[in-house]
C-alpha cells in the first residue's frame, strides 16, 4: 500500500483551510482576532504523543465523526486560559461549560466544512462533549493506541489577547488510509507526467512510521553527543515528525532572537538542518563548554563552541538516519547564525521551496539538566529523495 | 474585508488638543495618523508566502524576514494598502504559482496589485516600500539579493515607483505597515526605523 506525500499535502491544505474557517467563526463569536499559526500533520506513536503532551491541562470539546470521514475531532485550549476565554463569550462566566461547548461546536463545524467539500460527502458530527483533561488525554480517542497515527493539528493564536486554541483531528486510520491511498493514484500519475516521469513521491504507508522512529533515534544521538561534549546531562523532550507547509516553519521558530548553527546535508536525502537556541540558552551552553569566563556572552569564542557542538550534534543526527536507510549522508561545515529565529531559517525554507511546498519537519527539543538550556533541531529533508530512500528501505 | 477591532468607539481616553471632538467620519486619512499605539486598531498578520490588503485603519505586519522580501504598496488617495511577504524570486511557469502566487516575488506583486485594484486603489497611483532580502547564510546562494533584484524588475515593469527601501545586509527584519503609509522596519537588535 503506497501513499503519495503530496496527497498528504492536499490533506494538510484542507486542514489549514478548515482551521481558518474555525478561526473566523471564533473571531466572530468572541470579537477577538484569531489567526491560524501552524497546521501540521504528524505521524507519531502514542508514546511520543503522550510525552509531548505531558504536564498540560486542557479544556475542550470533542465530536465524533461519521460519513465522509470517520474519527474524532477536538478543540482544546489551556486550562489556565479558561477565564480569559469565558470573559469573551456571550453569557460570559455564568455560562461556563455550555458556552465553551457552543464555541467548540461552531469552530469544529467550520473546520469540518472544508473537508466535507473536498470529499464531496457530508461529515456528520455527534453532539459535542465537554471535557477537562490532563496531558495527552486531550487527544482524540485512539491517538495513543497506534504506533503510527495521523494527527492533524492546528494552532490558533489570538492577536490581541493571550488565548491560544488547538484543533486536533484524528481520522480512523483504516478508512483514512484508504482515502489518501485513493487520492494517491491520480496524484502520482499527474506528478509523473509533470516531471517527465522521473520522480515519484509515493512511499509505502508503513515506512512513514519507520521514518518517525528514525527521527527519534537521530534526536537521541544528537542529545548524547551534547552530553559527551559538555558534560551536561541531556534529554530529548519532544521529537516529532510532522508534515507541514514549508511556509509555516519560520512562524513556528518565532520572532525571538536565536543563535545556533545551520548545515546543508548532501546524500540521500539531502536537505538542511538547523540547530537553534534561544539567546540565553546559547550563552549558557557555550559558557559550560568554555574553560574560562568570556567578556561577551555570544562572542567569537562562544560562536566557535556552538559550531563545534553543532557539528557533533548533526553528525549524531544524520548517522542514525544513514544507518537505517543504508545511504550515505554528509554535512557541510557549520554556519553560525544569530538573529530573529524566523529570519535565520527563512533562507533554508526558501531554498527547499524551489522544489516543494510541503516538507517533513523533524522538530526535536533537547533539554540540558543543571543549566537552563534548550535547543530546537529542525531537519528539512528533500521530499523526493526521502521518499526514494524510504521506498528502498521497505523493499529490502 | 478585514476583521478588525476598530469600531470607532467614542474616545474616552485623553484626547490631544484638536478638540472638535467628533468621530472620524469626516476625517481625512492624514488626520487620523499618529494616534496612540496601533494595538487599539486591527492588526493583520501576513504570513510567509501570503499577502493582505486593507482599506481601513488596520496595521499590516509581517515578521521574521530573512532572505524573504516584504513589498508594501499604498494608494494614499484611495486609502488602500497592501503587504506581500514573498519567499522566492520567480514563480512564472511554476505550477505552484497558481495555487500560491504570493510565495513568489513576480506572481505575488501581480496578485497584490490586482487585489489593491479590486479594493479601489488606482494602480497608477501606487507607491512601493521594500524591506528584507538579507543575505543571511552563505549556504543558500544569495536568494535574498535575487529577491530584491526581482522586486525592482517587476515593480519597474508595473510602473510602480519604489519610494523607500531597507534591503540586503545580513540582518533579519520585522515590518509593520502603518495606516499613514509608512513602513516601520525593526531589526533583531530592536533598532527601528520608519521608511
Amino acid at each position: 500500500m503506497r501513499v503519495d506525500v503530496r496527497a498528504l499535502g492536499a490533506c494538510n491544505r484542507l486542514a489549514e483551510r478548515g482551521a481558518k474557517q474555525a478561526a473566523g467563526a471564533l473571531s466572530d463569536l468572541t470579537g477577538t482576532d484569531l489567526a491560524v499559526e501552524v497546521t501540521g500533520a504528524s505521524v507519531a506513536s502514542g508514546e511520543d504523543l503522550a510525552e509531548s503532551f505531558a504536564g498540560r491541562e486542557s479544556i475542550g470539546v470533542s465530536v465524533g465523526l461519521r460519513g465522509g470521514l470517520d474519527g474524532e475531532a477536538v478543540l482544546a485550549f489551556d486550562a489556565v486560559n479558561a477565564d480569559a476565554l469565558l470573559s469573551l463569550l456571550p453569557g460570559g462566566q455564568s455560562m461556563g461549560r455550555s458556552a465553551v461547548t457552543e464555541v467548540g461546536n461552531i469552530a469544529l463545524g467550520g473546520f469540518l466544512d472544508g473537508w466535507a467539500n473536498y470529499l464531496g460527502k457530508a461529515i456528520d458530527m455527534s453532539p459535542p462533549r465537554y471535557f477537562e483533561a490532563d496531558g495527552a488525554a486531550v487527544l482524540p480517542d485512539g491517538a495513543l493506541a497506534g504506533d503510527g497515527v495521523f494527527l492533524f493539528e492546528s494552532r490558533l493564536d489570538a492577536t490581541t489577547t493571550d488565548l491560544d486554541f488547538s484543533i486536533y483531528m484524528l481520522p480512523d486510520s483504516g478508512p483514512f488510509r484508504d482515502l489518501i491511498v485513493g487520492k494517491t493514484a491520480p496524484a502520482v500519475t499527474a506528478g509523473g507526467e509533470a516531471d517527465g516521469g522521473t520522480t515519484s513521491t509515493a512511499v509505502p504507508y508503513e515506512s512513514l512510521s519507520t521514518f518517525s522512529s528514525l527521527a527519534k533515534r537521530g534526536s537521541a544521538n544528537a542529545a548524547d553527543n551534547i552530553a559527551m561534549m559538555t558534560g551536561l546531562e541531556t534529554s530529548v523532550d519532544v521529537s516529532r515528525l510532522r508534515f507541514v507547509p514549508l511556509a509555516d516553519v519560520p512562524a513556528e521558530v518565532g520572532t525571538e532572537p536565536h543563535a545556533g548553527t545551520v548545515f546543508e546535508l548532501q546524500g540521500e536525502p539531502s536537505g538542511y538542518l538547523a540547530i537553534l537556541f534561544e539567546e540565553s540558552s546559547a550563552a549558557a551552553v557555550a559558557d559550560a563548554m568554555l574553560p574560562m569566563e568570556t567578556d561577551e556572552p555570544l562572542g567569537d569564542m562562544a560562536e566557535n563552541a556552538l559550531c563545534e557542538l553543532g557539528n557533533v550534534m548533526t553528525s549524531g543526527f544524520i548517522d542514525g538516519w544513514a544507518n537505517v536507510l543504508g545511504t550515505t549522508i554528509t554535512h557541510s561545515p557549520p554556519e553560525f547564525v544569530h538573529d530573529i529565529g524566523a529570519s535565520t531559517i527563512s533562507p533554508l525554507v526558501a531554498k527547499l521551496s524551489e522544489r516543494q511546498d510541503y516538507g517533513f519537519v523533524i522538530d526535536t527539543a533537547i533539554q540540558t539538566e543543571g543549566i537552563q538550556a534548550r535547543c530546537d533541531v529542525y531537519a528539512l529533508p528533500d521530499e523526493r529523495e526521502l521518499a526514494r530512500a524510504l521506498d528502498r528501505l521497505s523493499e529490502s | 474585508m478585514t476583521r478588525s477591532l476598530s469600531d470607532d468607539r467614542p474616545d474616552d481616553s485623553a484626547k490631544p488638543a484638536e478638540s472638535d471632538g467628533d468621530a472620524v467620519d469626516d476625517a481625512d486619512p492624514a488626520a487620523v495618523t499618529g494616534g496612540p499605539g496601533a494595538d487599539d486598531r486591527g492588526r493583520i498578520k501576513v504570513g510567509v508566502g501570503e499577502l493582505a490588503v486593507t482599506t481601513d485603519e488596520s496595521t499590516l505586519t509581517t515578521s521574521g524576514l530573512g532572505s524573504c522580501v516584504a513589498v508594501a504598496l499604498v494608494d494614499e488617495r484611495a486609502g488602500v494598502r497592501g503587504l506581500l511577504h514573498a519567499m522566492l524570486p520567480a514563480g512564472e511557469g511554476r505550477t505552484t504559482a497558481a495555487s500560491r502566487p504570493a510565495k513568489y516575488v513576480d506572481t505575488g506583486i501581480d496578485s497584490l496589485i490586482g487585489a489593491l485594484d479590486d479594493a479601489g486603489a488606482d494602480p497608477r497611483r501606487l507607491e512601493a516600500r521594500v524591506a528584507g532580502g538579507a543575505e543571511m547564510l552563505d549556504l543558500t546562494d544569495a536568494v535574498g539579493p535575487r529577491n530584491v533584484e526581482r522586486v525592482g524588475e517587476v515593480l519597474d515593469r508595473a510602473g510602480v515607483p519604489i519610494v523607500a527601501s531597507d534591503v540586503g545586509d545580513t540582518v533579519g527584519r520585522t515590518v509593520r505597515f502603518d495606516p499613514d503609509g509608512r513602513l516601520v522596519v525593526r531589526a533583531a537588535d530592536g533598532f527601528e526605523r520608519a521608511i
